[in-house]
């Protein structure tokens, strides 16, 4: 489904991602991890469409459609989901209208009838409800003075509510306590589906303790210098990503 | 190139071309009336002409409105009954209307009925005819208001306005409402240049409450050109309460000035809002005077400035007695070639212990070639006071536009829902839902006609 080929990024002239190689199909979790710099965040932005990045080669195919042409709006339609690291506070924007705007936006592009109130509303509702997120937070403005964990969760609604093809994951367990890392872990595994793929991008093993990938990659300097199950983040945890940078420049 | 001596001579001419065209509306029935239009005429004359070097003109580019040869327009406009041509200019709203066309009352466009006892709403007109002893404190013992040419030149040659007087006590249900519609369509010729000047009075006796909107709109034809000045003098007793809102959005080729002039006394409360969108040439000025301890006055305003637009606004707030709390908020969307200009001088005096008062300012630049001319001015005399002030001037936020976008929002659109937000915590301040919702989306309306959303200027 996601087919990445030789994928070769710049930011500001640097060199980051150094030809990576990575197939995900349809109803797979995969989990990329890897040490700080390595390129994991800028692989989640160059997916996402994000400026700023320079790709200098290679191919990103989701569905045989690639990807890098496109504009970020038409990655959503296409069901590409970034859930960030970091997400934004909108001043201003009201969190339903922007919910909703959203998911129209995305309907629209797909030839897909616009939700009503009524819809959106229950939508909304029950979504919210099974990331065990407060309504109040719904008529805030987006992000607005939400904790780090509520932040979060509000990434995982928007996901709720989009129904991805391909959601990425962007350090979503970074800054949450164990008890938030839960419910977000079940809303996620509560969005696998044999359609959709998910790439989590984690810095620490912790989180596919929850969410359990059926691939592990390590990202070394801008590659993926090892796959596994994940029994390989396990030693991830007890090892430390050392040792597969010294095997891999060996 | 136009000398500076004869940039004078021009304004000195048209001062004195405006002067001579005194076949007014109102007859200078009463004395005092009379009195006060001869000392104003007097002041006209004898105030120092207004030039760049002085500050309060030095961005306004004033030279240019002394270039028209501005005409009061005839009394017949008065009886325009056209009423498709500003029925959707206005917001749906539950009210007492007064319309105005070209500044002449429209008795037939207007409706107060069924006001109720203790509330005088009328055309300024109708109250120097009936009531002037009501009128007389404002014109005798009030501020005479002559102090610069503009005000001296309202005083003098005022065509009509409204006089709102609420009795101790008395509270409005429904807002009053003033249409200001400027046409060319009512007058003879559509292609002269009305000289319109109005001129509101608001008593607010102690404990009373209103809420006052002004419209000023207009069609929008090319050649709708004329000069607005208006004049508002409110005078909120102890304990009372005035929620007022204004909303310009008149002929691109418009020279509007407003000049708002509000005494304040004990535990008074004015709030305020204000949508600049139209006009060439468009300025507002607000004096605020705590007269007594503890009132309280709120001023929040929103301007979006396009190609060839000049949006100003002039703040003068003076905290002369303790306790007071004053709060300045306005933000400006620069989406064309256009300048804007805000200055707010909040002065402290010495009196003004435990004075409370925030001034900011924040500009959004949607092109490049925008002007913004920002000029916050703290004046503090007294030494146990809480005030502070704060300008910006910045662009939409890439991250923010990635953000939307990512969730499927075309560019387009995400650029409009970041302004709309970005102008949201004034709209806020609007305390009547079907008119924050019109000017919501009236601010919308003008930024899509505008094309704003198809910039590419935004920040790095």
């Amino acid at each position: 489904m996601l087919n990445i080929k030789n994928l070769k990024v710049k930011v500001d002239n640097k060199q980051i991602l150094n030809g990576l190689d990575l197939d995900v199909n349809a109803g797979e979790v995969h989990a990329i991890m890897g040490p700080n710099g390595s390129g994991k965040s800028t692989l989640s932005h160059v997916l996402a469409g994000r400026d700023g990045y320079e790709v200098t080669d290679g191919q990103v195919l989701l569905d045989d459609q690639n990807l890098l042409e496109l504009l970020p709006e038409e990655r959503a339609h296409l069901g590409v989901f970034l859930a960030m690291q970091y997400p934004v506070e909108l001043p201003g924007v009201n969190n339903m209208m922007f919910l909703r705007e959203s998911i129209n936006a995305v309907h629209r592009a797909r030839g897909e009838e616009e939700l009503d109130t009524v819809e959106f509303l229950k939508l909304v509702r029950k979504k919210a409800a099974l990331l065990q997120l407060d309504e109040k937070l719904l008529k805030r403005n987006v992000n607005a003075g939400f904790s780090g964990g509520e932040k979060k969760r509000n990434e995982i609604l928007q996901m709720a509510m989009l129904e991805p093809r391909l959601a990425i994951l962007d350090e979503t367990d970074s800054g949450l306590d164990i008890d938030a890392l839960r419910i977000i872990a079940q809303g996620v595994n509560t969005l696998r589906r044999p359609d959709r793929a998910i790439i989590l991008v984690t810095h620490y093993p912790r989180l596919l303790e929850y969410i359990e990938p059926d691939l592990v990659h390590v990202l070394v300097n801008g590659r993926i210098a090892r796959t596994g199950d994940k029994r390989l983040a396990l030693e991830l945890e007890k090892k430390g990503y050392g040792w597969i940078a010294e095997e891999n420049a060996a | 190139m136009i000398s500076r001596q004869q940039r004078q001579q021009e304004q000195r001419e048209w001062f004195m071309q405006v002067l001579d065209q005194d076949d007014l509306l109102i007859k200078d029935n009463t004395h005092w009336l009379r009195q006060y239009r001869k000392d104003a005429r007097q002041a006209v004359n004898s105030l120092p002409l207004l030039n760049r070097k002085q500050e309060a003109w030095r961005y306004d580019h004033i030279e240019k409105l002394f270039e028209n040869n501005f005409v009061q327009p005839d009394e017949s406009t008065g009886g325009f009954t056209n009423v498709e041509l500003y029925d959707n200019l206005l917001p749906p709203l539950t009210s007492y209307r007064l319309v105005f066309i070209n500044g002449y009352y429209a008795v037939s466009l207007s409706n107060l009925e069924e006001l109720h006892d203790g509330i005088t709403v009328c055309s300024i007109g109708d109250a120097i005819h009936l009531m002037p002893e009501k009128l007389a404190y404002s014109f005798i013992y009030g501020h005479k208001l002559h102090k610069d040419k503009f005000s001296a030149l309202n005083d003098a040659m005022f065509n009509d306005g409204v006089f709102i007087n609420i009795d101790q006590g008395v509270h409005l249900d429904h807002p009053v409402e003033i249409v200001y519609l400027n046409t060319n369509h009512a007058t003879s010729e559509d292609d002269r240049e009305n000289l319109i000047q109005t001129r509101n009075i608001i008593f607010l006796h102690e404990g009373s409450s209103v809420q006052v909107i002004e419209n000023f709109v207009s069609d929008q034809s090319e050649n709708n050109k004329y000069f607005h000045s208006n004049v508002t003098e409110i005078y909120l007793d102890e304990g009372s309460k005035l929620e007022h809102y204004r909303f310009q959005d008149e002929s691109r080729q418009a020279y509007h000035l407003s000049m708002l002039y509000v005494t304040q006394k004990k535990n008074s409360h004015y709030h305020s809002a204000s949508l600049a969108l139209g006009g060439a040439w468009a300025r507002t000025e607000y004096k605020v005077n705590f007269e007594e301890e503890q009132s309280e006055c709120d001023l929040y305003g929103l301007y979006a400035v396009g190609d060839e637009q000049l949006i100003d606004f002039h703040l003068d707030v003076q905290h002369r007695q303790p306790l007071c709390r004053s709060r300045e908020q306005f933000k400006g969307i620069l989406y064309g070639k256009g300048t804007a200009v805000f200055d707010g001088r909040i002065l402290v005096d010495k009196h003004a212990q435990k004075s409370d008062a925030v001034l900011t300012n924040d500009n959004l630049l949607l092109v490049n070639d925008a002007e913004v001319n920002t000029k916050p001015q703290l004046e503090i005399y007294a030494d146990d006071v809480k005030c502070s002030h704060g300008t910006t001037v910045g662009r939409l936020d890439k991250e923010h536009l990635f953000y939307l976008r990512s969730r499927g929002i075309a560019e387009s659109e995400a650029r409009k829902m970041l302004c709309q937000g970005f102008a949201e915590d004034i709209m806020m301040n609007i305390r009547n839902e079907e008119l924050r919702l019109y000017m919501v989306d009236s601010l919308t309306r003008t930024l899509n006609a505008h094309n704003v959303s198809s910039g590419d200027n935004y920040g790095h």
